[in-house]
C-alpha cells in the first residue's frame, strides 16, 4: 500500500521533470542546456575545459559520494531566474544541483582560487609527499591538484601525521599516512563489492580508513578500490615498485571473463612484451569507464591473476591525455604552426634572434678552442 | 523578578515525577492541543515568534511548516538533547529536573507535525538523565498521555530515548540523524534538508530540548502573551547557563530585555565578579560564538547598551558583536588567558571535527599546535597572520557548521586581543609565569568596583 502510493508520487514527479525537459545554467560565462536534476560539477564537466572543477572525492559511478574534499567549491553568482539572489557561502559543485537561470563562477570567481589553494595547502598538510617512491606518481590526482590549483612551499611547521602500516590483503597495499579520506573505496566496497569489512575508524584528522581487526579485504571486485583511490594510499601489490607508470605503455585489452558482473574490459601496462599492471579503463575524468551505461568494474581475477598478454584479446593503444605525464615521449606526430612568426609580425623579419649568432666571433672558426690554454674569453676572439 | 515559565515549578518537589507534575498543571498543553488542528498549533507556534533554542536562533513556527508532507510516508520529530559545547548546560537541567515538561512539548509537537514516532536523542555523557527521561516517558505512557490513541483522540505516539556515543559533532542535526540510524555521526550534505528527508529518508523535525519545552508554555498562556514578553524579534524567555569567573554560576531564566551588564553584576543573577577582580571578557553564547572583550560586551560599537537577546547581542555583526547562541555564558575575569583559552577551544574543536571535509579535519589540527606553541612562548609574529588565514580558509567552506564554530573563536579573540599574542610571542619566558592581565580591555563601567 505504501509502496505503491510512493511509486505512485514519484512518477508524477518524474513526469513533471519530463514536461521541463532541460534547465539553463552559465558557468564562467559559457550558457549551456542539461537535464533536471544535474550537478553543477556534472555540468562544467559536460563543457569541458578549464572551466571543470576539479575533483578528488567525488566519483559520479559511486552513489553518495563527494562533498567532502571542498576542491570543487563554486560561487554560486545568481541561484536561479525565480530566485536570482546569490549564495553565501562557495558551495560544492558535485553535491549542488543547478537551477533553471543559475549563474555560476569558477575560474572566474574571485574568492574560488583562494578557497581552492586553501582547500589544497590542508590536503597537503599531512601528506607526505613521497611521490618519488610512490606508485601513484604521474596518475596522482593530488599531485595533479598541486601543479594547478596549489601554492609552492609549505606554511606547515609541525611533524607530520603518520600512522602504522596495516596490512589489508594480499592484493593491496594500505599506506593510511597519503590516505586524503575521500571515502570513495568505503563506497566502492559499499555498492560493488557483496559485503564492507572496511571503513573509517576514528575521527578528525586521526581518522584512517582500517578493516576490522587486520581483517583481509577478501572479495572478488576488492581491486576497484584501487581504481578509485585518487592517490597512492591503495596501490596493487603486485605492480608496487616493479615500475613507473610512465615508462609502461598503456593498451587497451579484453577477454572473456567469467566472473558475474565484471566487464571484462581493461587497461595492460606493458613494457615490451610483459604487462606489469592491469587496471579498469578510465575516462577523461580519471573515474572508471562506463560500457553501455554501466561502470566497467574489473573483478581481482583479470586484475591480479590474468598477466599474460596471451589471454587477452589486444585492440590498440590507450588514448591518453597529452597533459599527463604517461603520454610523455609516446606521441610523434608534431603539429606545426600554421603561421610563421614573419607572418604574424606582418612581413618583418625576426632580427634581433636569429642574428646574433651569425655577428659573435664564436661561430667564426679563425680560431680553435683546442688551441687556447685555459677557458677561452672574448678576447681571444678578437685577435 | 522576571517571570518564569520554564524553570516556574523547578524547584517544587517532586515535580521529576508525574503526579506532582500533572497536580501542578502539567499536560494542560496536550489536552489543549489534542482539541486543536495541527496547522493552527503551527500558526500560533509562528505567532508566538518563538527561536531555535539550539543555537542558529531559526523561527520555530517556520521550521516547522517547511517539513515535507508526502501522503503514506511517515514524519519523525527527533529531539536534539546532545548538549555538548562548553559551557552550555541548560537542557541537562531541565531534562533532570523536570523532564515532563519535554515529554509534554514533544507530545504538542508530535501531534502538530504528525509524528508517530519521535526521539530524544540524548548526549552519551548523560546517562543518569536517561533513566530519568525512560521513566519520565513510562509515567506518560501509563497514564495515557502516550501510545495508542492518546486520551481518545485517536492520535498516536510512541517516544524513545537514544544514547549518543560521546561525539559532539552529533550535535549537528544531520550527524545526529545519521548516529539515530546506527550509522557513522557524519554531518551529511545539504540539500536534501531534513524537513524533506531526514530521519531513514523521510520528513524529519529536528528540534533543541528547550525549544520543544517552550512549545508547553505557548499552548498553556497563548502566543500573543508569550511574545509580549522579550524584545523585538527575541520573545519569550530563554534559559542561560553561565559559568566562568562569577559568584553564582547556574542556569537562569531570563526574559530579553535585561542587559548584559545586569545579568553580570546583579545578585538575582551572576552576582558580579568574585574575589574583586574584573571582568575581562565573555563568550556569550557558548563556546562557539565570539569572544568579546568587556568593553564591547557592555555596550555595543554604537555606544547603547548590550542586552542579552538574539538581536543586541548580534549588534555590530562579528567586527564588534557576537552571538546568542545556545545561551553559555562563560565569562573570564582579569586573571585569565586569552591565549590559552583559544588554545583550549581550538583542541576541542580538533578532537570533536569527525574528519570528513578536509578544511576542517586538517584546519583545526593546524590551529591548534600554533596555538600551543604561542601559549608556550615559541610562537612568531607571523603565526599570528598565519592562523588569521587558516581561519578564514576553513570559514564557510565545510559540510557542516563545526568549521565555522572552530574558525569564530580564533578570529575573534585576534581581532580583539591581538596584543595579548603580540605580548606572548615577545615575551616567550614571562608568558610561561605571568598573565597579560588587563591592559586596556578594563571593564569600562566597572573599573575600580
Amino acid at each position: 500500500m505504501l509502496h505503491s502510493e510512493l511509486s505512485v508520487k514519484i512518477s508524477s514527479v518524474q513526469k513533471m521533470e519530463a514536461e521541463i525537459k532541460t534547465i539553463k545554467v552559465t558557468i564562467d560565462n559559457i550558457t549551456i542546456d542539461v537535464a533536471p536534476g544535474t550537478t553543477i560539477l556534472n555540468a562544467a564537466r559536460q563543457i569541458g575545459g578549464d572551466v571543470t572543477p576539479p575533483a578528488m572525492c567525488y566519483y559520479s559511478k559511486l552513489e553518495g559520494s563527494g562533498g567532502k574534499c571542498r576542491t570543487c567549491l563554486v560561487e554560486v553568482a545568481a541561484g536561479s531566474t525565480a530566485d536570482p539572489r546569490p549564495m553565501p557561502k562557495l558551495v560544492a559543485s558535485c553535491r549542488t544541483g543547478v537551477m533553471d537561470g543559475m549563474i555560476v563562477k569558477n575560474i572566474t570567481s574571485e574568492k574560488v582560487p583562494e578557497a581552492r589553494a586553501g582547500v589544497v595547502e590542508f590536503l597537503l598538510l599531512n601528506h607526505p609527499l613521497d611521490c618519488p617512491i610512490c606508485d601513484q606518481a604521474g596518475e596522482c590526482h593530488l599531485q595533479d591538484l598541486g601543479y594547478d590549483h596549489g601554492k609552492e612551499g609549505t606554511r606547515y611547521q609541525f611533524a607530520r601525521r603518520t600512522f602504522k602500516k596495516e596490512d589489508i590483503g594480499p592484493y593491496i597495499q594500505l599506506h593510511m599516512t597519503r590516505c586524503i579520506l575521500c571515502y570513495r573505496c568505503t563506497y566502492v566496497a559499499d555498492q560493488i563489492t557483496n559485503k564492507r569489512v572496511h571503513g573509517i575508524v576514528d575521527r578528525g584528522d586521526h581518522a584512517a580508513i582500517s578493516t576490522y581487526i587486520s581483517q583481509a579485504i577478501d572479495n572478488d571486485f576488492s581491486g576497484n578500490m584501487i581504481d578509485v583511490c585518487p592517490v597512492g594510499a591503495l596501490t596493487d601489490k603486485t605492480f608496487r615498485f616493479k615500475n613507473r607508470v610512465w615508462f609502461t605503455k598503456p593498451m587497451d585489452a579484453n577477454r572473456s571473463c567469467t566472473t558475474p558482473g565484471c566487464c571484462g574490459k581493461a587497461t595492460l601496462w606493458l613494457r615490451g612484451e610483459e604487462v606489469f599492471r592491469v587496471t579498469a579503463r578510465k575516462d577523461e575524468w580519471g573515474e572508471v569507464q562506463s560500457f553501455e551505461g554501466k561502470p566497467g568494474w574489473i573483478c581481482n581475477t583479470c586484475r591480479f591473476e590474468t598477466k599474460e598478454t596471451s589471454k587477452w584479446n589486444i585492440e590498440g593503444l590507450t588514448t591518453i591525455s597529452r597533459h599527463s605525464v604517461i603520454g610523455a615521449n609516446k606521441y610523434n606526430t608534431l603539429e606545426m604552426p600554421k603561421e610563421t612568426i614573419k607572418k604574424v609580425m606582418s612581413g618583418v623579419e625576426p632580427k634581433l634572434l636569429m642574428d646574433i649568432h651569425s655577428v659573435s666571433g664564436v661561430n667564426t672558426n679563425d680560431i680553435h678552442l683546442s688551441e687556447l690554454k685555459g677557458p677561452a674569453h672574448s678576447e681571444d676572439f678578437k685577435k | 523578578m522576571a517571570r518564569k515559565l520554564l524553570l516556574e515549578k523547578a524547584h517544587v518537589e517532586g515535580i521529576r515525577h508525574y503526579d506532582v507534575y500533572r497536580r501542578e498543571g502539567g499536560y494542560r498543553s496536550v489536552e489543549k492541543a489534542l482539541k486543536m488542528q495541527p496547522n493552527d498549533i503551527v500558526e500560533e507556534v509562528k505567532k508566538s515568534g518563538l527561536r531555535g533554542r539550539g543555537g542558529a536562533g531559526f523561527p520555530t513556527g517556520m521550521k516547522w511548516s517547511f517539513l515535507a508532507k508526502p501522503d503514506g510516508v511517515p514524519r519523525y520529530l527527533v529531539c536534539n538533547a546532545d548538549e555538548s559545547e562548553p559551557g552550555t548546560f541548560k537542557d541537562r537541567y531541565l531534562m533532570e529536573f523536570i523532564p515532563h515538561i519535554l515529554i509534554e512539548g514533544m507530545i504538542v509537537s508530535s501531534y502538530t507535525l504528525g509524528s508517530n514516532t519521535s526521539y530524544i536523542y540524548i548526549r552519551g555523557e548523560y546517562d543518569w538523565i536517561t533513566d530519568i527521561l525512560e521513566q519520565a516517558i513510562a509515567e506518560a505512557k501509563q497514564n495515557g498521555w502516550l501510545g495508542k490513541n492518546i486520551q481518545g483522540s485517536g492520535f498516536d505516539c510512541e517516544m524513545y530515548v537514544q544514547r549518543g556515543a560521546g561525539a559532539y559533532i552529533c550535535g549537528e542535526e544531520t550527524a545526529l540523524l545519521e548516529s539515530l540510524e546506527g550509522k557513522r555521526g557524519n554531518p551529511r550534505i545539504k540539500p536534501p534538508f531534513p524537513a524533506v528527508k531526514g530521519l531513514w529518508g523521510c520528513p524529519t523535525v529536528v528540534n533543541n530540548v528547550e525549544t520543544l519545552a517552550a512549545v508547553v508554555p505557548i499552548m498553556n498562556i497563548g502566543a500573543d502573551e508569550y511574545a509580549q514578553i522579550g524584545i523585538g524579534k527575541s520573545t519569550g524567555t530563554k534559559l542561560i547557563s553561565a559559568c566562568g569567573n562569577i559568584n553564582k554560576p547556574g542556569i537562569y531564566e531570563i526574559d530579553m530585555t535585561i542587559s548584559v551588564e545586569e545579568f553580570i553584576y546583579s545578585d538575582e543573577y551572576c552576582g558580579g565578579i568574585p574575589n574583586g577582580k574584573k571582568l575581562k571578557a565573555c563568550i556569550p553564547g557558548g563556546s562557539s560564538v565570539p569572544i568579546l572583550p568587556a568593553n564591547l560586551l557592555l555596550t555595543t560599537a554604537k555606544g547603547e547598551k548590550r542586552l542579552m537577546n538574539y538581536e543586541s547581542l548580534s549588534d555590530g555583526g562579528f567586527a564588534s558583536g557576537s552571538m546568542m547562541g545556545s545561551g553559555g555564558f562563560i565569562v573570564l575575569d582579569e586573571d585569565q588567558c586569552i591565549v590559552r583559552h583559544t588554545y583550549s577551544l581550538a583542541r576541542f574543536y580538533r578532537h570533536e571535527s569527525c574528519g570528513q571535509c578536509s578544511p576542517c579535519r586538517e584546519g583545526t589540527g593546524w590551529m591548534e599546535k600554533i596555538l600551543l606553541n604561542i601559549e608556550n612562548g615559541k610562537g612568531k609574529i607571523s603565526d599570528i597572520d598565519l592562523l588569521w588565514d587558516i581561519q578564514r580558509k576553513i570559514e564557510g567552506n565545510t559540510i557542516c557548521p563545526l568549521g565555522d564554530a572552530a574558525a569564530w573563536p580564533v578570529a575573534a579573540a585576534i581581532r580583539h586581543f591581538r596584543d595579548e599574542f603580540e605580548w606572548h610571542v615577545n615575551n616567550p619566558e614571562k608568558c610561561l609565569t605571568e598573565n597579560f592581565g588587563l591592559r586596556h580591555y578594563a571593564d569600562p563601567v566597572h573599573v575600580g568596583v
